[in-house]
């Protein structure tokens, strides 16, 4: 589904909030927006509506995938709080593309932890297809990793 | 892309849905797809990942952009107000234009069968894009 993940990556991780580094590269992945991909994400999810290019759904879906990897798993009770997307060009389905995911802030608010990830998407020529943002509330806090 | 609104897009939602969209993401996170762990959490019940409810402002989006995928320079972003849950349908309306300068800036809103707002989201379009 365009980014594989090996039956070995663990579903949730246990990586706790202390352990964010502003500014850290997270990790790197290489993914297809294949057609299956871009086709059940371009109408209801799911339902395939053909398209020449990757709707927007595609890139939470590589990213949250790319992330997996880079945690060894997503959080466990992690809840989405803000999601920001800057679109370059277009890409069409078929496109390799490389995703890569840093630190991008780690916070406390109002007793929530919170931890933000930055990523970008860039075409086979390096060319910066999508960066964005997306904000978590992180199961733990500061101190109790 | 056109100077109407966006058009108003619906998404219903079950759990069918939602343990489809965590294969489709490899997001098992137990708030989406455990109903007992979520039973337990502050929602009461599992909840939707945030992209599934803001699908159907990406549906919107491109729909009224008249392309396959936003124009280049199109920047989204959505904050997450309201837990999506099973048996919710979210729809998608704007709410405000604001044309001027380089960018055309819209805020639109996916709530949910109550009228509750889910997801805010404000987009920032390049007026050349139009």
């Amino acid at each position: 589904m365009g980014l594989e993940i090996d039956a070995g990556v663990p579903a949730l991780t246990r990586v706790g909030f202390d352990r964010f580094r502003v500014g850290e590269l997270l990790g790197t992945a290489r993914a297809t927006v294949d057609a299956e991909l871009a086709s059940g994400l371009a109408g209801p999810i799911g339902e395939r509506t053909e398209t020449a290019a990757a709707p927007p759904g595609v890139f939470p879906v590589l990213f949250l995938r790319a992330l997996r990897l880079a945690l060894s798993g997503l959080p466990d009770g992690g809840i989405l709080a803000r999601f920001e997307l800057d679109f370059g060009e277009p890409l069409a389905v078929g496109s390799e593309v490389e995703i890569s995911i840093r630190v991008g802030d780690a916070y406390e608010r109002r007793g929530r932890a919170y931890v933000v990830f930055a990523f970008e998407f860039r075409d086979a020529a390096g060319e910066l297809a999508v960066a964005g943002r997306m904000v978590t509330v992180w199961p733990d806090g500061p101190g109790q990793g | 892309m056109s100077d109407a609104p966006l058009p108003a897009v619906e998404e219903p939602i079950d759990q069918e849905l939602i343990d489809a969209y965590a294969d489709l993401a490899g997001d098992y996170n137990p708030l989406h797809v455990d109903p007992e762990a979520a039973a337990r959490s502050e929602f009461g019940g599992t909840i939707a990942h945030g992209p599934v409810g803001l699908q159907a402002f990406f549906r919107s989006l491109v729909a009224w952009s008249g392309g396959a995928a936003p124009p280049a320079g199109t920047e989204v972003r959505a904050t997450f107000l309201r837990p999506v849950r099973p048996g919710d349908t979210i729809s998608c309306h704007e709410r405000e234009r604001t044309a001027g300068g380089e960018r055309l800036e819209i805020a639109a809103e996916c709530v949910n069968q109550d009228a509750a707002t889910v997801i805010a989201v404000r987009a920032a379009v390049p007026a050349a894009a139009q």
